[in-house]
């Protein structure tokens, strides 16, 4: 786990870079700083491995003061990995890979092997590429190198300055995948700097979200979108953004709060009354018209009134009790899938407990789509 | 005169001139030595320092103005006469293409290398070591090499205070009014330049890391 706490940062004695920066990362956990060029994210990151040192506030990793260890032992337990890669033009691919394991007098063999591992993990075949020289790679094989060299004397840590900002959109898209494979199978701790917020969602567990040196919001991909902490975050998230990402959207983002439901034991007559007043087609049937939250018991149509006529019955008796639901974290690509193959118009939304929270309509849907492409101010 | 009487003459003479040749790369190499000696450091010492820059810069730039001709002569109320003033003459001229060749090479180091290795945690001084110098190498290198074949040309002059060496041949041929005598003291020194220049150039490629050369075939 890493810790800063209070950290400030200043070039100049005067102007503060960083203000009182306050960050804590998990272990196992992708942290991306985000903002605008000048904003500190990288600043912040090389404090990490001194290669900025703060002017005020301190470090903690795993709970330690991070001035406890000297500055070299520190950055070989972290790893390190730059934008333009910085591999040694003049040594191999292999020999870039063990120049720390080298330098910590790891004997030949163990090295060799340790750079073979790290190129088949990169998916760089080791004996097509340990020999090689950097300037005979591409961009993106570089920099699958500079991650291997960095995975080296396998920290737990490792600092990322815009690994993936220098390559093309194709070769991007891979390494940050590779990332994601790499991160589920060796669990590092990683602080990713980047000013890419489509980068940001897709690689970080959490995000947070830099201005001038503060950060604005900390937090989930899914929270950063929903709820942008203010306008700059909002404008930096960019407002169709959640559009675009509909994977992040849920049953309970799109559905109607404002629930109309029916106790079970009103008549025909009374529920017909409610749907006109309100312009419904359908109607939920609960136990008790309370505010309560309740499970549903079934549902009920206009025409299926109308086919009744007016007469003594009760809902519970004359109810559609065969009904969809989706719970409040379904996907919202699967809740499009249950209207779609079932022709439901009316989809209740259930909470863990099964009771009714919203319902989500073809409306609501409509809604959405509206909101997105009309790029007007969420109002949830 | 014509073309056999060169060599003959050459031939008649040519105990002296191989005394004379030997003298002359003896002058030339331990200056040149001394220079690589000093140069270099300086030169590293420069490139981390950026303050005393230009103050050594423009110092080894002022030994290069002074013609080469007033400083033999300076150097006599100092040092007097003969083979260490020689040295000590051509040791300073040596100097400046080494410094600002080390300089150069060592700041010509792509600043990202050398921040990914600080950044994985090398030293100073392994950064300086297994990075900057190898990757500088080859443009000392170059200084070096250039510094010598100036130093050859240049210590024909060193003659004129007695350090012997091919000059002697040169001046006595000025004063004797000896066309081959003149030449036959150019000639091998002209050969020595041709030579030294080819053979440091030798060691310059092969000083060069493969990783840079090749990445150089593929610019050409």
């Amino acid at each position: 786990m890493i810790e800063l706490v209070n950290i400030s940062k200043s070039y100049d004695g005067k102007i503060n870079v960083i203000e009182k920066l306050n960050l804590k990362i998990n272990k196992g956990e992708i942290v991306v700083l985000i903002g605008e060029s000048g904003c500190g994210k990288t600043t912040t990151l090389r404090m990490i491995n001194r290669l900025n040192e703060p002017t005020g506030g301190t470090i903690m990793i795993d709970g330690q003061d991070y001035k406890k260890m000297s500055k070299i032992e520190l950055r070989r337990q972290l790893g390190y990995v730059i934008q333009k890669v910085g591999l040694m033009p003049h040594l191999t691919v292999g020999k870039n890979i063990e120049m720390i394991p080298e330098l910590k007098g790891w004997d030949k063999e163990k090295r060799k092997e340790r750079a073979y591992e790290l190129l088949t993990t990169v998916d760089l075949p080791p004996e097509d590429y340990y020999d090689r020289y950097p300037h005979e790679l591409s961009g993106g094989q570089q920099q699958r190198v500079g991650v291997a060299r960095a995975l080296a004397v396998n920290p737990d840590i490792i600092l990322m300055d815009e690994p993936f900002s220098a390559l093309d959109p194709v070769t991007r898209e891979q390494l940050q995948k590779e990332l994601l494979r790499l991160q589920d199978e060796l669990g590092k701790t990683i602080v990713f700097v980047t000013h890419d917020m489509d980068e940001a969602l897709k690689i970080g567990d959490r995000i947070a979200v830099m201005k001038d040196g503060k950060i604005i919001q900390y937090d989930t991909p899914e929270e950063i979108l929903k709820n942008p902490a203010d306008d700059f975050v909002e404008y930096f998230v960019g407002k169709d953004r959640l559009w675009k990402s509909p994977e992040m959207l849920r049953a309970s983002d799109i559905m109607h709060k404002s629930l109309i439901t029916v106790g079970q034991r009103r008549t025909p007559a009374q529920v017909i009354e409610v749907m006109k007043e309100k312009d419904l087609e359908t109607l939920f049937i609960v136990e008790k018209e309370t505010s309560k939250p309740q499970p549903p018991i079934g549902y009920i149509t206009r025409e299926s009134l109308r086919e009744q006529g007016s007469n003594e019955s009760k809902m519970s008796d004359i109810c559609n009790r065969e009904f969809e639901t989706v719970q409040h974290d379904s996907k919202m690509t699967d809740v499009l899938k249950i209207m779609d193959n079932k022709l439901v118009r009316s989809l209740p939304v259930l909470d863990d407990n099964g009771n009714l929270i919203g319902m989500i309509t073809r409306a609501s849907i409509l809604n959405l789509i509206t909101k997105a492409v009309v790029n007007e101010e969420e109002n949830q | 005169m014509n073309d056999m009487n060169f060599f003959q003459f050459m031939a008649s003479r040519s105990d002296e001139l191989i005394r004379l040749t030997i003298q002359h790369i003896q002058i030339t190499g331990l200056a040149v030595l001394l220079a690589v000696m000093l140069g270099v450091p300086v030169g590293i010492f420069i490139s981390k320092n950026r303050s005393l820059r230009s103050p050594i810069l423009g110092l080894a730039n002022v030994f290069q103005t002074i013609p080469s001709l007033a400083l033999f002569g300076l150097i006599i109320p100092l040092l007097g006469t003969g083979y260490v003033p020689s040295v000590f003459v051509l040791f300073l001229y040596a100097l400046l293409p080494i410094i600002k060749n080390t300089f150069i090479g060592i700041n010509s180091v792509e600043e990202s290398i050398i921040d990914a290795g600080r950044g994985m945690g090398m030293t100073t001084n392994q950064i300086l070591t297994k990075v900057e110098m190898p990757l500088a190498l080859p443009v000392i290198m170059g200084g070096i090499r250039i510094s010598t074949v100036i130093n050859i040309g240049t210590a024909t002059i060193a003659a004129l205070i007695g350090a012997g060496g091919l000059g002697e041949m040169i001046f006595k041929g000025i004063s004797m009014a000896s066309d081959n005598m003149v030449l036959a003291g150019a000639v091998p020194t002209a050969l020595l330049a041709i030579f030294m220049d080819k053979v440091l150039g030798m060691v310059e490629t092969k000083l060069t890391p493969i990783g840079i050369t090749s990445q150089k075939d593929k610019a050409n």
